[in-house]
This record gives C-alpha cells, sequence and structure tokens, in this order.
C-alpha cells in the first residue's frame, strides 16, 4: 500500500509534485557549488584571478605538508570531545531537571537558557572577552585567587577553555530543548511501571531512563559534533586565534588560508578534508548511537 | 494564549495554501531570470546607468551611478555624506559600500569580483591593491593629480593603479600634559632622539611616581604590522629599501643579523620594562589602553594617528597637545629614524577596469578629481573624514592633534614614506611571533628563528 | 488498583523531607545556572544605554558615569534606516521561512512515503550536507549566482538561497515527525474518499505536522533574521539591506562603537524575540514530536 505511487507513472507525478521543488533548491544551493568548490581544489585559482590551471592533487599534497592544518586539527579534536561532553550533560541535566523536578518557573528557565541562542557575532565576543580579561580578573585579585587574576585570555590553556566555556554556554540551551522533547517522550507507564519494581534514584536513571533517551542522544551529539569541528564566529570574536595563534581552530586556519594566506585551492582542500573528518566521525557516531538503540 | 496560536496556526494554513503557488514563483522568478549573457556584471551596472548613459555625452556624466568599497570603517558615516556632497556638486550618483564585522577587506572584494558585481572603485590596503592591480585596476599614470603625489604613490610594474586616499603615520603617541605634569617641567618631544634619551625619560618618569609610563597594545596587527614593520620601513626609508631586506630575508639572509632588528629589539626590551600592561602584557584591551594615556596614568603609546577616535572616546579634546615621538632606534642622535616618523599612504582608491563601464570609469576618475581639485572635496577629505590628504595642493588643515602633528612634521621634512608590502598573512605570523615574545614565551633567538622561518618559506 | 497506586504515595511520604530539601538544592543550583546564562543578555540591555567610555570602564555598573540615556537607540534607529531594513528583514524572513517549510514538508512526505530508493539518496545527501562548512562553499556560490547568472543583489535570491540552506535540517525534523507521529490510514482513508495527492496532504497531513512546523518557523526565522554572512555577499546595495546587514557602520577598523551596536541589537532582536515567547510551548511539543523518534 503506497498512496504516493502504486504505478511508475503515479511514481514520477508524486516524485514532480512532493520532491522535485525542495530538493531542486537544495541541490542549486548547497550541492552545486560544493561540487563547484571541490572541483577547484584541484586548479591553482588565488581567489580572484580569471584564470584557474589545473594543478591535479597539488593542493592536496600541500595540506599534508601544512603543519598548522595538523595542528589546528588537533585541537580541534581537543575541543570536540570536551564540548560535545560538557554540552550534551549540561544540556540533559537541565532538561531533567526542568522536565519534572521543578514544575514552578519551568518555562521561565527554560526560555532564560536558550536566549544564548539569540546572540551572536562580535557582541557576543565582546561581552566574554570582558568577563575574562575584566570581570574575572578584579574578582580575581580581590578575593586573592591567583588563577583568577590574570586575563584568560592571555594564557594559550586558559583561553581554549574561555572557548569551550562560551561554546557550553551557547549550545547547551539549544540541546536541552531537545532533551526535555526527549523527556516528555517517555512513557509514563514505563517509568512508573520501573517504580514499582523498585527502580529508584540512580540505578532508574542508568538502567530506564539512559536507554530510553539514547535517540535524544543521538540527534544531540550529531548536533554538537558537527557545530563543534566547524565552529568559527566563537573562535573569531573571543580568541581570535590569540594569544599567539594557541588557540586557532580548524575552521578559522581554513579560513586564514584561503582569504588571508590568499592560498584559495589550499584553502579550499582542507576544508574538503575537514569535511571528510566531520563526515566520518559522525557517521561512527550515528552507526553506534543506532545500534545501541537497537540493544536498548 | 490558546487562541492566538489556532489563530496563528490558521494563518500559517492560510499562508501555506497560497504558498505552492507563491513559493514556486519564489524560485522561478529567481532561476527563469538567468540571462544567457555572460559578461554579467557590465550588465548590471550599465542597467542602472543606461537612461544617462544614453542621453548623456562622455563630458557629461551627470546621472552616472557608481560603487565605492570602503574598508575604512571609521569613515563609513562621514564617507556616506560626502558622497551626498559629490552627487550635489557633479549628478554623479555615488553609493558606499561597506565592508562588515569581521570581514576581511581582500575576501570582500574578491567576493565582489567573482560574483561579478566588483565595485567601481575600492579603498583598499596597499598590499590589496598591489595584488589585484595588474589584473584588475584601471591603469591611472597619465592622471593630472600626479604631480602633487607622485612620490607618495605605489608603482606595479612601473605604473600607477591606485589614487593615495590618505596618508597615515606611526611613532610613539605622547601625552604632553601627562608628562609635564609629572615631571614639573616643560616637555620637549624633540629631546627624544635616541633609545638612551627615551629610556631617561621613562625612567626619570618612573622616579617622578608614574611607575610605568608607557601603554603597550598586544593587538597581533599593531605588533606584527606596525611596530615589526619599523624594522623594514628603517632600513633607509623607502619602499624599495623595505622590500630588498625582504626579498634578501626570503633568500635566507638571517633577521638578526640586520642592525634594524637588534635595535628594533632593544626599543621593545625598554618598552617592556615600562610597560603599564606589565603584569599581564597579553591581557592588555586595546578600547582600554588609550585611556591610561588620556587620564595621565601613562604618558606614551605606540599607535597611529588612526588611533585619535579611542583617544577622543577616551576623553581627549581636540585642542589637547597629543603628538608623536619616532619610534627610536639605537642611540645614534642623527640617524633619520630617530629624527622623523613614518607616514605614508596607508589606504588606496583603486578603479576597477574589468567589471564597470567607461562611462563608470570616467565618473569614477571624476570623483578623484573631485577630491583633489575642488574646495568641497578637499575640504570633505581632511574635515569630514578626518584624513590626511596625499597630496600637497590640499592645504585644509586637519582637526585633530595627531594628524595635524603628522602633517607639520611633514612640511618640516621629518616623515619618512616607507610603507613595507608583504605578504598578506605576514601580520598575523609575525605578530603571533612578537605575542609570544611580549609574553616571555620566547626570547630573541627563538623569534628570530620564527621570523626567519616564516620568510625562507615565501616563494 | 488501590494497592498499586498506593506503593508510590507510600514511597513519597518516606523519602519526604528528603526530597524537598534536594528540591531546593536543584532550584538554587537551577537559579544559579540562569544568572549565567543571563548575564551576557543583561550585559547588553544595560550597556545599550550608556556611552562608549562607561561601557569599556565599567560595563557592570547599571548606569555609567555619564548617565542613563536613549540616545544610542535613537542613533542606531536613525543609521541603520530602520524602518526600511526591518521591511527588508521581515519579507525575506517571512518568505523564507513560508518557502522552507512547505517544500520541505512535501519532501519529507515524499522520502517518508514513496519509500523510493531515490528519496533516499536525497535524504542522505541532506543529512550529509548538514557538516558541508560554509566558508567553504561561499566563493563558488557567488561565483555561480553571480558571474555566471547575475542573480545576486536581488532579495528573491537571497530567499532562494536560504531555503535551499534550510532545507536539509527541515525535512530531518519532519521526516522524523513523520515516520512517528502520523498514521499512514488517515491519509489511506481520505485518499480512497477520492482526495487527490495533493489535497489529502494539504488537507489531512499539513495540519498534523502542526508542532513540528511550529518549531521550524521559530528555529529558521531565526536563523535568517539574524544572519549575517549570506546576506552580505547577496545584498550588496543598501536600500536591499537587512537589520543585521545595517548596523555595519557601528563597527570600526580598529575599535567599534559598542553602544549603538548594543542599541542596535537590541532593536533587531526584540521581534524574534516576541515570536519565540509567543510559540514557545509549541517548539517544545514540536521538538517531543519531531526530532526525538
Amino acid at each position: 500500500m503506497n498512496s504516493l505511487g502504486r504505478t511508475t507513472g503515479d511514481k514520477i507525478k508524486s516524485f514532480l509534485m512532493f520532491a522535485l521543488p525542495g530538493t531542486f533548491v537544495f541541490l542549486c544551493v548547497v550541492i552545486l557549488p560544493f561540487l563547484y568548490g571541490f572541483y577547484l581544489t584541484f586548479t591553482d585559482w588565488n581567489g580572484v584571478a580569471s584564470v584557474k590551471n589545473l594543478v591535479g592533487f597539488s593542493n592536496y599534497s600541500e595540506v599534508f605538508r601544512d603543519k598548522e592544518f595538523w595542528k589546528s586539527m588537533g585541537l580541534t579534536l581537543k575541543y570536540v570531545v570536551l564540548s560535545v561532553l560538557l554540552v550534551n550533560a549540561v544540556g540533559f541535566l537541565f532538561a531533567y531537571f526542568l522536565s519534572g523536578k521543578i514544575k514552578r518557573g519551568q518555562n521561565l528557565f527554560r526560555a532564560g537558557f536558550f536566549t544564548p541562542n539569540l546572540i551572536g557575532g562580535v557582541v557576543l565576543g565582546f561581552i566574554w572577552q570582558f568577563v575574562f580579561s575584566q570581570v574575572l580578573v578584579k574578582f580575581g585579585k580581590g578575593a586573592g585567587i591567583v588563577f583568577l587574576s590574570k586575563s584568560w585570555l592571555s594564557d594559550p590553556t586558559k583561553a581554549f577553555w574561555a572557548l569551550v566555556i562560551v561554546s557550553v554556554w551557547q549550545l547547551s540551551g539549544y540541546m536541552m530543548l531537545i532533551y526535555i522533547a526527549g523527556f516528555t517522550g517517555l512513557s509514563e507507564d514505563v517509568l512508573e511501571a520501573a517504580s514499582i519494581d523498585g527502580a529508584y534514584g540512580w540505578s532508574k536513571m542508568r538502567h530506564i531512563t539512559l536507554p530510553l533517551m539514547v535517540p535524544s542522544f543521538v540527534i544531540c551529539v550529531f548536533l554538537t559534533l558537527s557545530r563543534a569541528f566547524m565552529v568559527y564566529d566563537i573562535n573569531l570574536t573571543l580568541t581570535g586565534g590569540e594569544p599567539y595563534g594557541s588557540t586557532r581552530l580548524v575552521a578559522m586556519h581554513v579560513y586564514e588560508k584561503a582569504f588571508t594566506a590568499r592560498l584559495y585551492g589550499i584553502g579550499q582542500a582542507e576544508a574538503v578534508f575537514l569535511f571528510l573528518v566531520v563526515a566520518i566521525v559522525s557517521g561512527l557516531q550515528v552507526y553506534i548511537g543506532k545500534k545501541k538503540e537497537v540493544e536498548a | 494564549m490558546k487562541k492566538n496560536l489556532k489563530r496563528m496556526a490558521a494563518a500559517a494554513m492560510t499562508a501555506v495554501l497560497a504558498a505552492s503557488t507563491l513559493a514556486a514563483c519564489g524560485s522561478s522568478t529567481a532561476s527563469t531570470e538567468k540571462p544567457a549573457e555572460t559578461k554579467a556584471a557590465e550588465e548590471t551596472k550599465a542597467a542602472e546607468g543606461t537612461a544617462a548613459a544614453a542621453e548623456a555625452g562622455s563630458d557629461d556624466l551627470k546621472g552616472q551611478s557608481i560603487t565605492l568599497l570602503n574598508s575604512k570603517g571609521e569613515i563609513q558615516t562621514a564617507l556616506e555624506e560626502v558622497a551626498k556632497e559629490f552627487e550635489g556638486d557633479t549628478g554623479i550618483h555615488l553609493e558606499v559600500l561597506a565592508c562588515g564585522t569581521g570581514e576581511v577587506p581582500y575576501t570582500k572584494v574578491t567576493s565582489m569580483y567573482s560574483s561579478g558585481t566588483a565595485p567601481t572603485m575600492a579603498i583598499l590596503d596597499t598590499t590589496d591593491v598591489v595584488a589585484l592591480a595588474s589584473e584588475y585596476a584601471l591603469d591611472l599614470s597619465n592622471e593630472s593629480w600626479l604631480q602633487y603625489c607622485d612620490k607618495l604613490t605605489t608603482k606595479v610594474d612601473g605604473k600607477v593603479y591606485s589614487f593615495p586616499f590618505c596618508v597615515e603615520g606611526r611613532g610613539i603617541i605622547y601625552n604632553k600634559k601627562a608628562i609635564e605634569d609629572k615631571l614639573g617641567k616643560e616637555f620637549n618631544p624633540e629631546s627624544i632622539n635616541s633609545l638612551d634619551s627615551f629610556k631617561a625619560c621613562l625612567e626619570e618618569l618612573r622616579k617622578a611616581g608614574m611607575e610605568n609610563p608607557i601603554v603597550l597594545s598586544k593587538e597581533d596587527w599593531s605588533l606584527g604590522a606596525h611596530d615589526f614593520g619599523y624594522v623594514y620601513d628603517t632600513q633607509d626609508g623607502t619602499t624599495d629599501g623595505a622590500t630588498k631586506c625582504m626579498d634578501a630575508l626570503k633568500s635566507g639572509t638571517k633577521v638578526e643579523d640586520n642592525e634594524r632588528f637588534k635595535q628594533f629589539m632593544d626599543t621593545m626590551d625598554v618598552i617592556l620594562e615600562y610597560n603599564y600592561n606589565k603584569e599581564d602584557p597579553l591581557g592588555a584591551i586595546y578600547d582600554e589602553d588609550p585611556m591610561h594615556l588620556v587620564e595621565g596614568d601613562a604618558a606614551f603609546w605606540p599607535n597611529g594617528n588612526w588611533a585619535w577616535p579611542n583617544l577622543e572616546t577616551a576623553g581627549a579634546s581636540k585642542d589637547d597637545a597629543y603628538g608623536f615621538i619616532p619610534f627610536v632606534l639605537g642611540n645614534d642622535s642623527s640617524d633619520f629614524a630617530n629624527t622623523s616618523m613614518q607616514a605614508s599612504p596607508t589606504k588606496q582608491l583603486m578603479v576597477d577596469a574589468k567589471q564597470s563601464t567607461k562611462e563608470q570609469q570616467k565618473a569614477a576618475l571624476a570623483f578623484i578629481d573631485w577630491l583633489v581639485n575642488t574646495e568641497n572635496g578637499q575640504k570633505a577629505l581632511v574635515e569630514k573624514c578626518a584624513l590626511i590628504p596625499a597630496c600637497s595642493n590640499n592645504t585644509v588643515s586637519p582637526a585633530d592633534p595627531l594628524s595635524r602633528d603628522i602633517v607639520a612634521k611633514q612640511s618640516a621634512g621629518h616623515t619618512y614614506a616607507s610603507s613595507f608590502i608583504a605578504p598578506s598573512d605576514h601580520w598575523a605570523v609575525v605578530g603571533a611571533t612578537m605575542q609570544k615574545y611580549i609574553a616571555g614565551q620566547t626570547d630573541r633567538a627563538g623569534a628570530a628563528k620564527e621570523i626567519n622561518a616564516y620568510w625562507t618559506a615565501q616563494k | 488498583m488501590e494497592q498499586l497506586s498506593s506503593t508510590p504515595k507510600a514511597a513519597d511520604r518516606v523519602g519526604g523531607t528528603r526530597k524537598v530539601v534536594k528540591d531546593i538544592l536543584v532550584y538554587i543550583l537551577m537559579a544559579i545556572a540562569a544568572v549565567f546564562y543571563l548575564v551576557p543578555f543583561f550585559m547588553v540591555i544595560i550597556n545599550s544605554f550608556k556611552q562608549k567610555k562607561d561601557i569599556i570602564k565599567a560595563p557592570m555598573e547599571l548606569i555609567g558615569k555619564s548617565g542613563m540615556s536613549i540616545d544610542n537607540y535613537v542613533k542606531a534607529f536613525k543609521q541603520m534606516e530602520f524602518l526600511k531594513a526591518f521591511g527588508n528583514s521581515l519579507f525575506i524572513t517571512g518568505l523564507s521561512t513560508l518557502a522552507v517549510i512547505v517544500l520541505s514538508s512535501m519532501v519529507a512526505y515524499y522520502i517518508v512515503r514513496a519509500n523510493t530508493m531515490f528519496g533516499k539518496i536525497i535524504f542522505a545527501l541532506m543529512i550529509a550536507s548538514m557538516i558541508i562548512p560554509f566558508q567553504s562553499i561561499m566563493i563558488p556560490l557567488v561565483s555561480i549566482y553571480g558571474a555566471q547568472l547575475n542573480l545576486l543583489n536581488h532579495r528573491l535570491s537571497l530567499v532562494f538561497m536560504h531555503t535551499g540552506f534550510a532545507m536539509s535540517m527541515s525535512v530531518f525534523m519532519y521526516a522524523g515527525f513523520l515516520k512517528s507521529g502520523v498514521p499512514r490510514s488517515l491519509e489511506e482513508a481520505a485518499y480512497i474518499d477520492g482526495c487527490g495527492k495533493m489535497q489529502t496532504f494539504r488537507m489531512i497531513v499539513f495540519p498534523l505536522l502542526k508542532p513540528t512546523t511550529a518549531t521550524l518557523i521559530i528555529l529558521n526565522a531565526m536563523q535568517f533574521w539574524n544572519d549575517y554572512l549570506l546576506p552580505s555577499l547577496v545584498l550588496g546595495k543598501k536600500p536591499l539591506y537587512t537589520l543585521p546587514l545595517s548596523t555595519y557602520s557601528f563597527y570600526g577598523t580598529y575599535s567599534s562603537d559598542y553602544g549603538l551596536i548594543m542599541a542596535a541589537l537590541v532593536l533587531t532582536l526584540l521581534p524574534i524575540l516576541i515570536l519565540y515567547f509567543f510559540l514557545q510551548k509549541q517548539i517544545i511539543a514540536g521538538m517531543v514530536a519531531g526530532a526525538v523518534k
């Protein structure tokens, strides 16, 4: 039984009617430029000249020689692991408390945690810069905490953590929404039955709630993964890669390679590389998640 | 609430019903508009000015419509006013486009060229103009305004491709009042003409209670391009000299063997010793730095006249006594680097030769002419945009003390015009190295090694 | 029955006081977290009434040395040509959102119900495209639509691109909901009653997608409304500028006018905030229904 196509003609008709317009726009705007960009990685185009020469794989071999690229890729991996873990842990906790425990002010809390999604760009960078280089410093000096008495942004390790913290701040509210959705979707019956069976607290969480939440985890981790790999705005406006280029994440490196150093082909090749890495990592994650889902 | 939601949903539904057609229109207009012609750019441009171009002869540019890409954010509003005034005088419509937040001007102009919507004119850094010149810029070698600014033009393969839009200079800014208040005697900026005399002055201030009299900003463009740039610019005070120095570095000459590098690092060491931000050099905040200077907590700030708006925000007024001493290098008080300051055209205006019509190019040249030769244009440049003109026939006096000081030094012959042209990522890479240095993360030899590595990797 | 329901109640009573203490603790923790999340937002608001110097010197102060004033708002409003930019933003955001909702729901419907190889390929392509870095297609995009097709500097082109970029996420959410939340039997019935395919979709299926639609309206509208990079590439003329684009003159090369920027941000955000509060309940519901299954 299939309402969208019993005969071949019917199938084609419903394809034309339903799928074609949207798919056409998508292909035109996303896939076509992507393929063109892919083609550009085989040229020596500098981003502006009217002449392009085919250069084969030389841009790709340049990628392997670009030490800074691999350094920033390494740093990005570290950043991705930390921010994926923290964003999801925080988002999950918020959702857990806001979908049952706390009744009064629930909507206010939810809205509050979501607002960071509304501020972006330079303003966000400025405000957090100020927090890390002034508010905390004044507080640290006043309270005699050595750890806080210098600007976070002048130390590579602390500047890196500042990036992670701001990312958690920005993304966890979004993930919270998805987790809340997951919790609300959990059937009351199952949870009640578990309580009757004597499962409470941690053991209920561990054996009943968490496994049931696997689908939410799969989605949230996928979303955080891809966002964390490609983070650019926060990097640019908060640390700008400083101090001394130590916090330059891979998207920023790629951007600078293509536009500041004006090696467009190499930058584009590095972007393709980045795409492959993200594709493999998130593919693996979804695969493992789905398997878990089936087991649960 | 519920009712509202229902109403909204209903509205959405009606919208959706209408939408299948509407949206289809949206996408199909977008895709059917596709013209068969390939030389896309001329189309739009021409279309804008067709009516006028048709009836107007080549001498009458009235009704032409041209665009100007501005990479100098702080004069955007002023430029828009200037554009209106220009239109009032000549009838040519000028639209000023901005490079937005965090956008690299070169990326902007690149994407505009790729998209076939290149601006008729673009105000860009010298390096950007050099990169675009031979392929896209109009040859301006025969323009009459060259007589007023010949020494300040940038030549690519012997041709002039850009109009020097403004002169900017850099050195060490001083706050006269702050110094005199502390020392109780008159401060003569010319008395500082060597590293030793500078150091003595700093020490005197320290003894008088100003513990750390010099503010060092930590931005990589400031350290990498403006500060470290002295190494190249003071080779012999000309851009050619700077280029020769960089060519030598590319071919393997060690930077640590360069006399100017040694002197520069010596000066940096003195600055670091008396640095207001000493406790946490990389914790400096660019918007706060001028406040220390203006409020008299510090007396010096290595920077350029573009920093005036920052000083003004921090509370300085146009009649206050601010000025420049040179970024002193070594102890030879007759060295030009110690008696004069750097001042050169930093922003260049190029005219597009590829994607604009002939009439538009003429209109663009008319704009430059207006800036150079008419009273309104001269005033617009100096008073509205607060810039220092590159053309000697413009005698309008700048409003702020920093620019006034540069103009005075220029006419007294106390400036050198070298403006080094480095690869576009130079400031970022060398800036990072200098950040390491001021944070004590590397020493002189380590910094030299990184800089050598950068240069030898250039082809 | 009685026995069953009394068990949890008893358990509640046993843990009574402990539970209350725990709840209060959770409340306090959440309140602290909420402050942390909202502080930057408050900073934007209080600083939008201050002069730049006061902002830099003492951003945490409620009222700056030079006092509180709405000058920033007046100036920002004028310099942004607020009404015109607002109109552009509204036109672009409205039309793009509408187009995305209509087109993506239909694509998702096709993918889920027709279950063809082709549908699967499109779906996989869309998921994969969610991880393409925008920077890597930015230049190709403008070369194709600008130099080749000459379509830049039209608001409709931006609508077209917004729609394309938002497709994958929207299809993804709709498909998730369709798979789990919409029983096939209703459509079958309508179909047998003689409704055409499009009619069935319009009258039966689409109304059932309401929760997901609400979510996608707000998420997409927020994205379109605040976007800077794409509009800056497509719209090169001032009369076409959207709200975020129209704040460009507040940013200098070396330093920016923060007071104006923050006032402009508040002005830009207000409409989207109103929409958010309006749709908030629906968003959660939509997430519940769509994303999880």
